[in-house]
């Protein structure tokens, strides 16, 4: 699992600094917004695809190329994340939690554009979209053109994915 | 004490802008939220607005075309974006609409009050 080379090529960037970007992004959206101080354990070693009692937030990009960007977190991961970021317990997924994890996806996919913009790549969001359930499978995390970054937080791990290909 | 409208389709971010503006220190007196760019138009309609906080990726009127239509009819209140789009163009663009300026999420406390003290 790597970024296209390609893609990475176009935009001025090899894929670890991309990941560094990623990182980065990452760490500042939880600390500044989440108050949760979060750990990269980057390269991820065995690719992940599917997913159980967790929550996805995406957010499309969409140009002359096209990707996703993606936050996957285990439910209980989620709740205390979604509970730091409105100052109240919250005990069940529903709408809070996929409206911020949906934000976090719209956050992170917005410091991805920017940089990507840098490079010359034109693209743009779309809004986020978050799902959650017992198990599912993310199919664009099973191809050749994303990177995927495991994190941790007190021994709970979550990823971020980058997917990115040129359209036709 | 000023009113401040928040439009942003994220609950969750809208809490977090109101906690950080009374974090930073700024005198609110009420915050007004919204969920687009729409009900960001009502609600300068029905109220005494001193700041406005928008995003800019929203469904229904994003917060572009919000911008271009709060002045259009005649709002004069201070408008700052706050979003994830922090690229040149599509700030200018907004600045251009008739913002005043912009702050980049993710963003701190300190942030807020240092782009918005000058404004209220």
């Amino acid at each position: 699992m790597s970024l296209n080379a390609k893609v990475m090529e176009f935009a001025h960037l090899q894929e670890k600094e991309m990941a560094g970007y990623i990182i980065a992004a990452t760490k500042e959206v939880f600390s500044t917004m989440v108050t949760m101080e979060v750990e990269d354990c980057y390269p991820l070693l065995e690719p992940i695809t599917q997913f159980h009692c967790s929550v996805t937030g995406m957010v499309g990009m969409a140009g002359s190329y096209t990707g996703m960007l993606s936050i996957h977190c285990p439910a209980l991961l989620a709740m205390s994340i979604t509970s730091n970021m409105l100052g109240m317990e919250v005990e069940e997924v529903g709408e809070d939690v996929n409206d911020a994890l949906g934000e976090i996806a719209n956050m992170l996919g917005g410091h991805v554009k920017q940089v990507l913009s840098k490079g010359g790549l034109d693209l743009n969001l779309s809004i986020p979209t978050v799902i959650s359930g017992e198990t599912y499978t993310i199919r664009s995390m099973d191809n050749d053109d994303c990177v995927v970054i495991p994190f941790q937080h007190n021994g709970e791990k979550f990823l971020v994915g980058l997917t990115l290909k040129k359209e036709g | 004490m000023a009113n401040i409208l928040i439009v942003d389709d994220s609950s969750t971010m809208r809490k977090i802008i109101s906690r950080s503006l009374r974090q930073a220190g700024l005198e609110v007196e009420t915050i007004f939220e919204a969920g687009d760019g729409i009900e960001g138009l009502n609600a300068l309609g029905s109220g005494s607005i001193d700041l406005i906080l928008s995003d800019i990726n929203m469904p229904n009127m994003d917060g572009l075309e919000f911008v271009k239509q709060a002045r259009a009819q005649g709002y004069t209140a201070p408008i700052v974006m706050i979003t994830t789009e922090g690229g040149e163009d599509i700030i200018g663009e907004a600045i251009n609409s008739g913002a005043n300026g912009s702050i980049r999420k993710p963003f701190t406390p300190d942030q807020l009050q240092e782009k918005l003290g000058g404004l209220l």
